[in-house]
């Protein structure tokens, strides 16, 4: 594959088995637009199965982002893995995504983002992007925010999801730039 | 914003992690304990808002510890996690006072809305008291007045020190509004949305100081039936109001030095530092540099205290306030008292702008709100007023006679003015209703028919 990161630091997105590259590469631009770095699309993982939990019947992400973290490549500053399997914590029912605060690796699911039939291709795109941009945001150390039309308020529902902006609240800008400092 | 600390309390590593990981993101702090033996350990030596235990652990279990801490530490609110075989001990936990219960593995919106729901538990908790606290000292802080040159400089120095955390001293007489300002400067400050805690040291006994003010570990003392946290505590992210500073036994200023120089305190019996994460203003009428010459006030103390310095000004040098003032009272006990006054009459505001006012703003609201409830028109006239003006003093009272003459007469007068409503009478004369009566027994006072004095 072509580098086209001009030797810079990226950030690498990361598709797992039923997410194709060519959704990668358009969540890849839309992150690498809001972070301003340049974007990377590498399946770093053949397979996931490693985390699937028969008992439960869903996967469990924090071994994915542990196992994600550790093949990070040179001058890859944050990992974004997309799957469309479901994905859980040992405490929790279920997540749509998972990070590692300030670190390396985070994952979002299109599993539960995907629910209606009829919803239009743009409308679910739209979701993960928010959740990806959510997720990244955590690796940058983001905690959840109160403002409700932020991209880093934690959502109770889909709905929730299309209502909250696609931008970041002026606190949540100025905590992201901190974390470049 | 007041970050919220939770313990969790499981024997499984992977449950800790996950939990921890997922609280994490929603910005609380959290720490992790493997053991009801581990928690207890490290309860002595760290406080936390929320604790979330596991029902079943091996050694100590989660119900006992949960008894514990509702014994030990009855501030700490618990949630119990069960599997779906424990509900029984989860009734259990219930009875014994923990906060709610999680079945797991739980949903993460179930999870997020509890903890959502008890941090706003919390904090309702804290205001109830803090509001319960402030309705004592609720006349002092009505919203500052004022337009004389004197209050504009009080406003600019509130404007110019709202960035900083700095120590505030507040002199000045009584009822100027030291308390009002107090909070004027709490209310701009980058601390308004943590507590304000008012503490009147010259209203606390002194043998109870050291444990209002520090609060007190379970067993420190005979009375210490359980551990209690103090005012200090309570401000903590906020600011810590020390009215009447100079009322302070010397004894509790070398304490309050020390918090001021070390930045943490401990609770009476207590071995863990609590940082004292709040801004200090006291308040006070009397001249400390005096005390500190009579030795009654610490130098070093006053120092300390007198980072930032404002002196309140008495009501007679800012006389353009008064009608301001006045018709803000006025206004506000014509709501209270719910009658239909509509204004002073400019006689009565002469009166009242001739007046020295001692007693200041507070004197001021006292003598509107009587002359609201005595009043019988729509307008308040000079007669109304409780004030005694050179010019009215020989009028309706003597000149000259014994003490008890003097007041014999003034109860007197009173009564016929009110109609001898004993409740009315006994507000406007300061006393309580069985005092009065007593009086006018002393006294042989009558009711005349024909209403003289």
């Amino acid at each position: 594959m072509t580098d086209t990161t001009g030797g810079l630091p990226f950030i690498l997105v990361s598709p797992t088995q039923g997410i194709s590259s060519e959704l990668a590469g358009r969540v890849g631009e839309a992150v690498g637009d809001f972070f301003g770095y340049p974007i990377k699309v590498i399946q770093l993982l053949q397979h996931i199965d490693f985390a699937f939990n028969p008992d439960r019947d869903q996967y469990h992400s924090t071994r994915i982002l542990e196992e994600l973290a550790s093949l990070a490549p040179e001058r890859c500053i944050k990992i974004l893995a997309l799957t469309d399997k479901d994905l859980f914590i040992p405490i929790l029912t279920h997540v749509y995504g998972e990070a590692q605060l300030n670190g390396m690796a985070c994952i979002v699911s299109t599993h539960r983002l995907n629910t209606d039939f009829q919803l239009s291709e743009k409308k679910i795109f739209e979701r993960i992007v928010k959740e990806s941009i959510h997720e990244l945001g955590h690796t940058f150390n983001l905690r959840h925010c109160k403002n409700q039309g932020c991209l880093m308020h934690y959502c109770r529902s889909l709905e929730d999801v299309d209502l909250k902006s696609s931008q970041f609240c002026r606190y949540c800008e100025v905590l992201l730039s901190d974390a470049f400092v | 914003m007041h970050q919220t600390r939770i313990l969790i309390v499981d024997d499984e590593l992977i449950i800790r992690e996950s939990l921890a990981g997922w609280l994490e993101r929603d910005g609380h702090h959290i720490m992790t304990a493997d053991s009801g033996e581990k928690c207890l350990e490290i309860l002595k030596k760290q406080s936390f808002d929320v604790l979330l235990v596991d029902i079943k652990m091996d050694g100590i279990s989660g119900v006992d510890v949960l008894k514990h801490v509702k014994e030990h530490y009855p501030d700490i609110d618990v949630i119990m996690i069960t599997a779906f075989g424990s509900i029984p001990s989860s009734v259990e936990a219930m009875k014994a006072g923990a906060y709610d219960y999680l079945l797991k593995p739980f949903d993460p919106n179930e999870l997020g809305v509890l903890i959502e729901k008890l941090i706003e538990h919390q904090s309702r908790k804290r205001e109830n008291y803090y509001l319960k606290e402030e309705c004592k000292e609720r006349s002092r802080f009505e919203s500052m007045i004022g337009q004389s040159p004197a209050m504009q400089e009080i406003f600019d120095l509130i404007q110019d020190i709202r960035e900083t955390k700095s120590t505030v001293l507040i002199t000045g007489e009584t009822g100027t509004g030291k308390g009002m300002a107090a909070k004027a400067i709490h209310t701009s400050s980058p601390l308004k949305e943590g507590p304000f805690v008012s503490v009147n040291c010259g209203s606390i006994p002194e043998h109870i100081m050291e444990s209002e003010l520090f609060g007190h570990q379970k067993g420190a003392f005979t009375d210490a039936k359980e551990t209690r946290k103090g005012r200090l505590e309570m401000a903590c992210g906020g600011t810590l109001f020390l009215d009447e500073i100079g009322e302070v036994p010397m004894r509790m200023q070398i304490d309050l030095l020390h918090v001021l120089e070390e930045k943490i305190f401990y609770k009476v019996g207590g071995t863990q530092p609590i940082s004292a994460n709040f801004r200090v203003i006291a308040a006070t009428n009397s001249n400390l540099e005096k005390n500190i010459q009579e030795r009654t006030f610490r130098e070093d103390l006053y120092y300390r205290l007198n980072v930032i310095a404002m002196t309140m000004p008495p009501l007679r040098k800012r006389k353009e306030d008064i009608p301001l003032l006045a018709n803000h009272f006025l206004h506000k006990f014509v709501q209270e008292i719910n009658k239909p006054v509509q204004r002073i009459s400019r006689e009565a505001m002469d009166e009242i702008m001739l007046y020295n006012w001692p007693g200041n703003v507070r004197e001021l609201s006292n003598a509107v709100e009587r002359a609201v409830v005595v009043c019988r028109s729509h307008t308040i006239e000079s007669t109304d007023l409780p004030i005694v003006t050179p010019e009215c003093r020989g009028k309706s009272h003597p000149t000259g006679g014994t003490l008890h003459d003097i007041e014999k007469h003034h109860i007197l007068n009173t009564l016929v003015e009110n109609d001898w409503n004993i409740s009315r009478c006994a507000t406007l004369l300061g006393i309580d209703r069985s005092t009065l009566y007593s009086k006018i027994k002393r006294y042989h006072l009558k009711k005349d028919p024909a209403g003289r004095a």
